[in-house]
């Protein structure tokens, strides 16, 4: 496969790499709108070369529009769209360097899996001895040779997933724009299907834009993360930064392991905010804000604990009603006063501390707090 | 589901008044065709010989032989032109209609007229295509023509006219049918691997629809072959087809001279509808997708 390797287009070699950073993609202020319902809200993205970007969220969030709109399958009301740094937006799917992954895989029925690898080179007039030798070639390196001459209809899920990805990489496009592409595999497929994929892309130095509601993907492969809600992003960056330092109450309730409080400052002194919330008041790094301010703030399930010295000035007390056990990690959902639920992780096997029914006072020190501060990084 | 098993007595059971109907009104009547068809001998009688002198003496006489080989040529010609018209037809009302009230309205304007009879529908074209017709009429208010036009009625024109509005929707169904089944993400698919439009029409959509085609040719094609309505009441007396001669030997009493000619006619048929079957197995439409 790593004859798929990137070629640099003329077009490239115009702009100095040292002026302008390269960029595969760039959206400026994207805004789809159907009827009375917008899909897509002002997004703004800059993707680098060979980056693999996920775009996270709940289904209806915009981010499949996002996709279509890259791929020129839909054209937006408003914005532009740069592929490789030239305007692209009203140029029709067929004259953009890209190649899609679709969910179901979209694999031409009437066709052997030779012929729908074939496709993408026959489009691009190659001689038809180098589309042979090229096709088996990929057929090979995809371990669907033997499947070459079979319809598509007659494969597994697994094996069509294959040759959808050898179908979209055989044109070698700048970017590959994938839609939920695992999301028709079975569960025990897909962690080695998303391995596979993650070491294609950086062999070949594509830039993978990967639409997933499921941040077990998202953050396992994303090089960026982009968390989209009702047709805007929320948040962009790093896994980690995300996963640390949710930008928004939605970014920090979507992700796991969060526990997200709502509350009104009532004090502010030494970068520190007293944010009173119907759990009780509690302290949260943060400045600028005056009392009264409406915010929000989230501590990761691992930075409570139950050991509570005096560091951990922000303390709960809360009846444990459910204990889940995941090998490495053991949650505790704990039922707080206003009804919300609390959620606690240990690590490692230990032997259960706090059983179900418990009532236990937990705590956190000001510096496990994230407050919320809505800027997308 | 069913508690009836394959092969089950009760499943034989329950196919008994259908295969008993088949072969009273198809069966039979099509193996008493043939017999007659071979009846030699002066008498009109089943003692008579089995020959094919009636065979021998159609084949002799040109008139029948042209007739025949117009028949083929005016089925093959309606063919091509409700296969274009209606493939047109089935890819707007399904590919470019986008509003459901639209493609309502059209599928109604298209789907009412059949509710009058063949024949009506046939007859009606009449007043429009005559001497005194509405097309005449028209011409010659807006002076394109000063005197009317005759060659539209009593006309292979005119029968050929009739006969595309009445058998257009047969080509457009089936067409409509599978363009409905082709998932649009299969377009998309190769319009992101660089395939334009006509190509996206000509390597994905058509080869999807061919089944849809064929089938259509297929229900044209028997439909022209059998229609002698059309072609006695808008041809008038002037134009025959092979099934007109079936009409003509009966009325004169020469049932075996009709009887070979229809013989003939189904053959023919059933050889466009074997030829159909070797482009598309028609019988595993919807298994493939």
């Amino acid at each position: 496969m790593d004859t798929l390797a990137h070629t640099v287009t003329g077009s490239e070699a115009v702009v100095p790499a040292i002026a302008r950073p390269q960029l595969d993609l760039e959206l400026r202020g994207i805004r789809k709108r159907y009827g009375d319902f917008t899909a897509v809200d002002g997004v703004s993205l800059k993707v680098k070369k060979g980056q693999f970007v996920c775009l996270l969220g709940p289904s209806g969030c915009g981010k499949t529009t996002s996709l279509r709109c890259i791929a020129g399958l839909e054209e937006p009301d408003d914005g532009d769209i740069l592929i490789g740094g030239k305007e692209v937006t009203k140029d029709p799917p067929w004259e953009r360097d890209i190649a899609m992954m679709f969910q179901d895989f979209a694999l031409f029925p009437h066709m052997t899996v030779a012929k729908n690898v074939a496709f993408g080179l026959e489009m691009l007039k190659k001689p038809r001895a180098a589309i042979a030798e090229r096709v088996q070639q990929v057929l090979k390196s995809f371990e669907i040779a033997a499947l070459a001459e079979r319809k598509p209809g007659s494969l597994s899920g697994g094996q069509r997933q294959r040759v959808a990805l050898a179908r979209a990489m055989i044109t070698e496009p700048r970017i590959l724009l994938l839609d939920e592409p695992i999301g028709a595999l079975d569960y025990s497929l897909r962690e080695t299907v998303m391995l596979e994929l993650k070491m294609l892309q950086q062999r070949t130095g594509i830039s993978f834009i990967w639409v997933t509601h499921d941040q077990n993907e998202a953050f396992s492969l994303g090089d960026l993360v982009v968390v989209m809600n009702h047709a805007k992003i929320e948040q962009q960056g790093a896994p980690e930064e995300i996963l640390q330092r949710p930008a928004t109450a939605f970014v920090a309730s979507f992700v796991q392991g969060n526990n997200v409080f709502h509350g009104k400052v009532v004090e502010a002194a030494d970068g520190l905010l007293k944010v009173a919330t119907p759990a009780g008041s509690f302290l949260v790094p943060g400045a600028g804000l005056g009392p009264g301010s409406e915010v929000s703030f989230s501590v990761r399930a691992e930075n409570l604990t139950d050991i509570t010295d005096q560091h951990h000035l922000n303390r709960l007390t809360a009846r444990c009603t459910a204990v889940e056990y995941f090998g490495s990690v053991r949650r505790h959902i704990f039922e707080r006063s206003d009804g919300e639920l609390l959620k606690y992780d240990q690590f490692g096997a230990y032997a259960a501390r706090i059983a179900a029914g418990q009532v236990t006072t937990l705590g956190w020190r000001p510096q496990d707090a994230v407050l919320h501060t809505g800027i997308a990084g | 589901m069913s508690t009836i098993r394959v092969r089950s007595a009760a499943s034989y059971w329950l196919a008994v008044p259908a295969a008993v109907w088949m072969l009273g009104v198809v069966v039979v009547p099509i193996v008493l065709l043939g017999w007659v068809s071979l009846w030699g001998g002066r008498s009109f009688s089943p003692a008579s010989p089995l020959t094919f002198d009636n065979y021998s003496r159609f084949f002799a006489n040109k008139t029948y032989l042209q007739l025949a080989l117009s028949t083929v040529t005016h089925t093959a010609m309606l063919m091509a032109v409700t296969g274009m018209v209606g493939y047109a037809i089935a890819y707007f009302m399904t590919m470019k209609v986008r509003h459901p009230a639209w493609r309502l309205v059209l599928f109604l304007a298209f789907v009412v007229p059949f509710w009058t009879s063949t024949l009506i529908r046939g007859i009606a074209w009449v007043p429009f295509l005559g001497v005194n017709g509405v097309i005449n009429q028209a011409l010659m208010f807006t002076g394109a023509t000063r005197s009317p036009i005759e060659a539209f009625l009593y006309s292979r024109f005119g029968i050929g006219l009739a006969q595309v509005s009445l058998y257009t929707m047969m080509a457009a169904g089936p067409v409509i049918y599978m363009l409905n089944n082709i998932a649009p993400q299969l377009r998309e698919a190769a319009m992101t691997l660089k395939a334009p439009p006509r190509v996206v029409f000509w390597r994905i959509v058509f080869p999807l629809t061919l089944p849809g085609v064929v089938i259509g040719q297929v229900l044209v094609f028997l439909n022209v072959m059998a229609d002698f309505a059309t072609v006695a009441t808008v041809g008038g007396n002037k134009h025959a087809m092979l099934p007109n001669l079936v009409l003509l030997f009966y009325e004169g009493s020469q049932h075996r001279a009709a009887s070979v000619v229809a013989v003939l006619l189904m053959a023919c048929m059933l050889i466009g509808v074997i030829a159909a079957m070797k482009v598309v197995d028609i019988r595993r439409l919807g298994t493939e997708r």
